[in-house]
């Protein structure tokens, strides 16, 4: 295949052709990492004709699955996974007004936040980078997060999914009142509580009543995609 | 044997009576004195009962200044958040180098000039003090990789590796700067070793951590060893990409999480480094009892070998069962180094 861009600095084309760039190189900018590519490569196909949602599930989503599956087997590591999840946002503040003009719906609205006195963020920050690239809404609520802001957030925006992250055993009860303060709320039907983080086990997330646990950012896909039957 | 001369021996390569114990503690050592951690962390005094609490009441080899990673950061004049019950964090939004031309006009502080740095070696002092002829005393510092998350924020840090290389290089040069004097000054204090934690550079991926990180964890061991201390890393989490790599640093302690099989560590470092470890702290040590402590810390030797010395795999945490460490303990009192030995 040509290559669009010799192509076009060959020819001295306008841009207009670039619109035809094979979206296939929007999968190697998110893959690579290339934050600028991915977003001028999303600004054309936007103003052209193509399907905002097309441009998530078939080239963000498998490139994140793809970087995803990279980074499980050690073949890259978490630079490399916060490259791609920013050339993969990049992309995604473009794409997501126009899914909203259309209302066309994503696989669902994820929470995710480190539960409250954890100031850790880069576990949390892997998981949100890989849902939203996943495919799913991601509301990050960030670190050191109130369980009553939790509440508000599900009941503000119709959260399907809540991700709770801890790293400290000390923080892990933090998790418990979360939950709890979910279901004293009356809102604990409403979603799917998820939870992970270095000490957290399968155990754990029994004794506290969450609903799923995974060991790792991927895994936490596919649990996630389980809860919303994708 | 006391403690001290058990670790030296060991590391010399000399005979020991059994083998030595050197565990990880600091909100469990707190906990121990019935110390809040905020007191621990900020007052050498508490940290030094607790230490050596801990270290005489379970009969523990060493004792450790160690307590959160933002020591030399408050002392750059990072935002510290302080828990008590939890160690210190920074404040990642507020990051003391989130703009990166400020690394131009940052200067090193003086680890002797009345912060947390002072604490930390003022600890030193006091544990050599009290301990130092029997327990090994042990300073801290940070590496190059874990110092850099704190100052620049460990997010911004994992892609300055590719949006900035030199910004990275020069904050790592004043990294190195730093730490030096630190651990110069809990040498002179009277540390036997200095432990140097590296959490962050098992994130990166060998290239980067080979390119990057090992040149300046490099400069600042020989730099450690030329002051005449020992050197202990531990670097938390998964380091089995890049076990190859701390080998060739020659500490005298390499100090592996349980993510990393002690097996795969004696494999990629040869017959001669001391191994410590790797016990997951979680599972094992403080969600396991005494039985599964015991099996667990046999499997450890056996894959280590008798260069090994005694340990989880990183901070055993508070509310560990005492039973567990008593096992811990006991495994170490009841074996020499060589199984065939014991």
């Amino acid at each position: 295949m040509q290559n669009p861009d010799k192509f076009t600095k060959e020819k001295n084309l306008t841009p207009i052709i670039l619109a035809m760039k094979d979206l296939k190189e929007l999968y190697e900018a998110v893959i690579t990492g290339d934050a600028v590519t991915a977003r001028s490569i999303t600004e054309e196909a936007l103003s052209g004709e193509t399907d905002p949602l097309s441009l998530v599930s078939e080239h963000l989503t498998p490139a994140m699955d793809e970087i995803g599956r990279r980074f499980e087997a050690s073949e890259c590591f978490v630079p490399e996974l916060l490259l791609s999840a920013r050339a993969m946002k990049g992309a995604m503040e473009l794409i997501q007004p126009r899914l909203l003009e259309s209302g066309v719906e994503l696989l669902g609205r994820v929470i995710v936040a480190t539960v409250k006195g954890d100031l850790h963020d880069i576990g949390k920050n892997l998981v949100a980078a890989v849902l939203e690239g996943g495919g799913f809404e991601v509301i990050d609520m960030g670190v050191n997060v109130e369980p009553e802001k939790i509440v508000e957030t599900i009941k503000e925006k119709d959260v399907q999914i809540v991700v709770l992250s801890a790293l400290l055993t000390t923080t892990m009860p933090a998790m418990k009142t979360s939950i709890e303060a979910i279901e004293a709320a009356g809102v604990r039907d409403k979603v799917t509580i998820l939870v992970g983080g270095a000490p957290v086990t399968q155990r754990f997330a029994d004794e506290i009543g969450a609903d799923g646990y995974s060991d790792s950012a991927v895994g936490a896909v596919a649990v996630a995609r389980k809860a919303v039957g994708a | 044997m006391n403690g001290r001369e058990r670790i030296l021996a060991l590391l010399e390569g000399r005979e020991v009576d059994r083998l030595p114990l050197m565990p990880i503690t600091m909100m469990f050592a707190a906990d121990q004195i019935g110390a809040n951690y905020r007191d621990y962390a900020t007052d050498y005094r508490v940290m030094a009962e607790g230490q050596i609490f801990t270290a005489e009441k379970f009969d523990f080899d060493y004792v450790n200044t160690m307590s959160d990673p933002a020591r030399e950061a408050a002392d750059c004049g990072a935002v510290i958040e302080y828990f008590d019950n939890q160690p210190a964090a920074i404040v990642e939004n507020q990051a003391r180098l989130a703009d990166k031309t400020d690394l131009a006009s940052l200067k090193i502080p003086d680890p002797l000039g009345g912060g947390r740095m002072n604490n930390g070696i003022n600890a030193v002092a006091l544990m050599v003090e009290k301990v130092g002829k029997e327990k090994l005393v042990e300073g801290w510092i940070e590496g190059p990789c874990a110092e850099a998350a704190d100052l620049r924020g460990i997010n911004t840090l994992m892609l300055d590796f590719y949006d900035d290389p030199a910004f990275v290089r020069d904050l790592f040069e004043f990294i190195i700067e730093m730490e030096l004097r630190f651990a110069r000054a809990q040498i002179d204090a009277g540390a036997d070793s200095i432990g140097l934690g590296d959490a962050a550079a098992s994130l990166v991926g060998p290239q980067i951590y080979e390119e990057f990180v090992w040149p300046f964890e490099k400069k600042l061991i020989d730099g450690i060893h030329e002051m005449g201390a020992l050197v202990r890393l531990h670097i938390c989490g998964n380091t089995r990409p890049i076990l190859g790599d701390m080998a060739r640093l020659k500490c005298d302690i390499v100090d592996l999480d349980f993510l990393a099989p002690l097996e795969e560590g004696r494999k990629k470092m040869g017959p001669d480094q001391v191994l410590l470890g790797n016990i997951d702290p979680v599972r094992v040590m403080r969600n396991g009892n005494a039985e599964l402590v015991t099996s667990t810390v046999a499997e450890c030797h056996r894959q280590a070998g008798k260069r090994y010395i005694v340990g989880a795999g990183c901070e055993i945490p508070y509310d560990t069962p005492e039973e567990n460490i008593q096992a811990l303990h006991d495994y170490a009192a009841s074996h020499r180094p060589d199984l065939d030995d014991s």
